[in-house]
């Protein structure tokens, strides 16, 4: 039994590893690929374990499923924040014999992952885990259900505020921001004034260097491929050599966008490499992608920290603040942020519709894609949902719509 | 004489239709096989054959469809909902202001601008549940032409519930009620009802405004257009030859 059950973690690493060469594959042939874009290519192919991450970074791991966190408190002491999500869906097929059919992929594929690295017994790795979705809250279920082992030993909750209006929230998710810090320096972190002063900045220059990148994509200078592949690297190095990197990159020679594409806002679920199905699909239909609002896109943290107080307190308040109320998750309940934030971006760039992405089994999304449907359409934007899973089996379904879409923005 | 030609490569069928100005010269069918390209040549073939024409007096071909980019020589591939928005509108006098598309793997709600242009579109996704696949297996499973459906249907006396339009489910559904000895006739009109109800939960806030019409090879049951009546409660028109609309709709994209 057990080892059939080896057998099996040994072939899917095996296809999962497939995935990712031939994404990478993918990426190396592209007419618009630059030098610029090697650094993040060769992040993907290494290997992922923590203990790789802890090597390349010189930092031990903290692991987080989302960006409700501040990343900036963990790596201020001296931990890396490490995202950990897969696109793979070799590994989310993997989970799929210990879990519910509609799990959410993302989570489905890192259980995946973890039942096929493990071999049963309790992780040692840190873990932080906010309450944000119900997966979020269900994940170590189902890693022990999917025998990945526990990783209840070491992990941190953050019961998060799910009002963003109002003191009672914000002063309740302070004190988790202060839980957190408290738990750090259990496992041995040091955090002072000043090592939190030079985190903020670190994150600031990355946040930078993050718009930077939009902006470029929002001009048509790169392609949302390599856009999402750059934001998708960031918790795979450390966040200085990544914003190095980042900054050094430069419009590939023919990169700029063509009149004749359709611009649409990009809003909704995660998109996480190997998989990108969706932007493969809508940049195949002449569709590019101006703007996003995505937690692996432009939201891969809620963005630059400022204060004025500087004391320990002052900053500790302006990250609790940053992350609360510049969260645009669904699984908050006063969500507005969202659609006025894709009405404002509208305002400097020139899209005409929004592609709503839902990851199948991501129900606040689901959920989320019903209310602003009407409030865009209403000032003028065409609105296309798209659900899907990482499967490719839907792709010439996809690939339908997005072309009927691509149809209806033309004839603005 | 210059005819323009629309091939609408579907999942179950290839359709072709040949048309002269705007009207349709010659219209023909053939299911879908391996070699597509084959099948669709094949069927142009015959049209052309019926209609005493050559190749040389094509104007222009449009390829739409699952299958439309394997049918690689087309001066034009063009999706689906684009082409079946112009078909419907353009047959249907340019009246059709909704389009109710059931497929052989999908179904589609169309609202319609003016020109016939697509303003908004709701399609299943990858789900097969409710189209023309489902009608296949019902037909199979009742031993019934699907020709038959709508005239069956009226014979309904009995109302029954058949609660699943999922091609898996429904097929033990239809079993049972067989085996507890209901007629065909009401299992056919439950299996109506069943679609009509898939419709309108897909249609959802997309409401059916002005003219409705019904196209795809299942409207050719007139039972599937009075079950969607009594579910959205509203007239729903069908066009003559509606497993066509898309392939002229293709056609006519073509332009003059």
């Amino acid at each position: 039994m057990v080892k059939r059950a080896r057998k099996i973690s040994a072939k899917t690493s095996e296809r999962a590893r497939s995935e990712v060469r031939k994404s990478l594959e993918a990426l190396a042939a592209r007419d618009d690929r630059s030098a610029d874009f090697d650094y993040f290519m060769d992040l993907y192919g290494a290997v992922q374990t923590p203990e790789a991450v802890s090597e390349r970074t010189g930092r031990p791991v903290v692991s987080l499923l989302c960006i409700q966190a501040p990343i900036e408190l963990i790596h201020a002491a001296g931990f890396h924040p490490h995202k950990v999500v897969s696109g793979s869906q070799a590994m989310a097929n993997m989970a799929l014999q210990g879990l519910p059919a509609l799990t959410c992929p993302m989570l489905r594929a890192v259980t995946g992952a973890a039942a096929a690295a493990s071999d049963g017994t309790p992780g040692t790795r840190r873990w932080v885990l906010p309450t944000t979705c119900d997966w979020v809250v269900k994940f170590p279920e189902m890693l022990e259900s999917s025998g990945a082992g526990s990783i209840r030993p070491s992990l941190h909750w953050m019961e998060l505020p799910h009002l963003k209006d109002g003191d009672s929230g914000q002063a309740r998710w302070l004190e988790e921001v202060f839980g957190l810090k408290k738990f750090l320096e259990g496992c041995g972190g040091k955090i002072s004034r000043a090592s939190l002063d030079a985190s903020i900045r670190i994150y600031r220059d990355a946040w930078r260097a993050l718009t930077r990148l939009a902006m470029m994509r929002q001009e048509g200078r790169i392609a949302a491929v390599w856009f999402a592949l750059i934001a998708g690297a960031f918790f795979l190095d450390s966040p200085e050599r990544w914003t190095k990197a980042a900054l050094s990159v430069n419009p590939p020679p023919g990169g700029a966008r063509s009149d004749e594409r359709a611009h649409v806002f990009l809003a909704g679920s995660p998109i996480f490499f190997p998989n990108f199905k969706l932007l493969d699909l809508l940049e195949d239909s002449g569709v590019s992608i101006a703007a996003d609002d995505l937690c692996s896109g432009e939201r891969i943290f809620p963005g630059g920290v400022t204060y004025r107080d500087s004391s320990e307190f002052g900053m500790m308040s302006a990250l609790a603040q940053r992350y609360h109320q510049g969260c645009l998750c669904p699984t908050f309940i006063d969500n507005d942020r969202r659609i006025n934030n894709i009405l404002s971006r509208r305002m400097a760039s020139d899209f005409q519709g929004v592609v709503f992405h839902v990851l199948k089994g991501c129900h606040p999304y689901d959920l989320e894609s019903l209310s602003v449907e009407a409030p865009l359409k209403e000032r003028g934007l065409k609105f296309l949902r798209l659900e899907t899973d990482y499967a490719a089996e839907d792709s010439q379904n996809l690939r339908t719509r997005i072309e009927a879409f691509r149809g209806t923005l033309s004839r603005r | 004489m210059a005819f323009k030609v629309g091939l609408d490569l579907g999942s179950t069928a290839i359709k072709a239709v040949i048309v002269d100005g705007d009207r349709v010269a010659w219209q023909g069918t053939r299911a879908t096989a391996p070699g597509q390209e084959a099948v669709a040549e094949g069927l142009l073939d015959e049209g052309l054959s019926a209609l005493g024409a050559r190749r040389g007096e094509i104007s222009g071909i449009a390829s739409t469809g699952y299958g439309k980019k394997l049918y690689a020589s087309a001066d034009r591939h063009i999706d689906e909902i684009t082409s079946n928005a112009a078909g419907a509108f353009i047959l249907s006098g340019g009246s059709a202001r909704t389009v109710i598309n059931v497929g052989g793997q999908d179904l589609k709600i169309l609202t319609l601008d003016d020109s016939g242009g697509v303003v908004d579109f709701k399609m299943n996704d990858k789900c097969a549940a409710g189209t023309g696949r489902f009608f296949e297996l019902a037909a199979r499973i009742l031993d019934t032409p699907l020709g038959d459906f709508a005239k069956l249907c009226l014979d309904s006396e009995e109302e029954v519930e058949i609660n699943s339009t999922c091609v898996v489910f429904a097929e033990s559904e239809m079993v049972s009620l067989l085996a507890r000895g209901v007629k065909k006739e009401d299992i056919i009109r439950a299996l109506h009802c069943s679609v009509a109800r898939r419709v309108s939960g897909l249609a959802g806030r997309l409401s059916p405004d002005g003219r409705v019409y019904l196209d795809g090879g299942p409207a050719q049951n007139g039972g599937l257009a009075s079950a969607l009546e009594d579910e959205l409660m509203t007239e729903i028109n069908v066009l003559e030859a509606p497993q066509f609309t898309v392939a002229y709709g293709a056609a006519m994209s073509l332009g003059a």
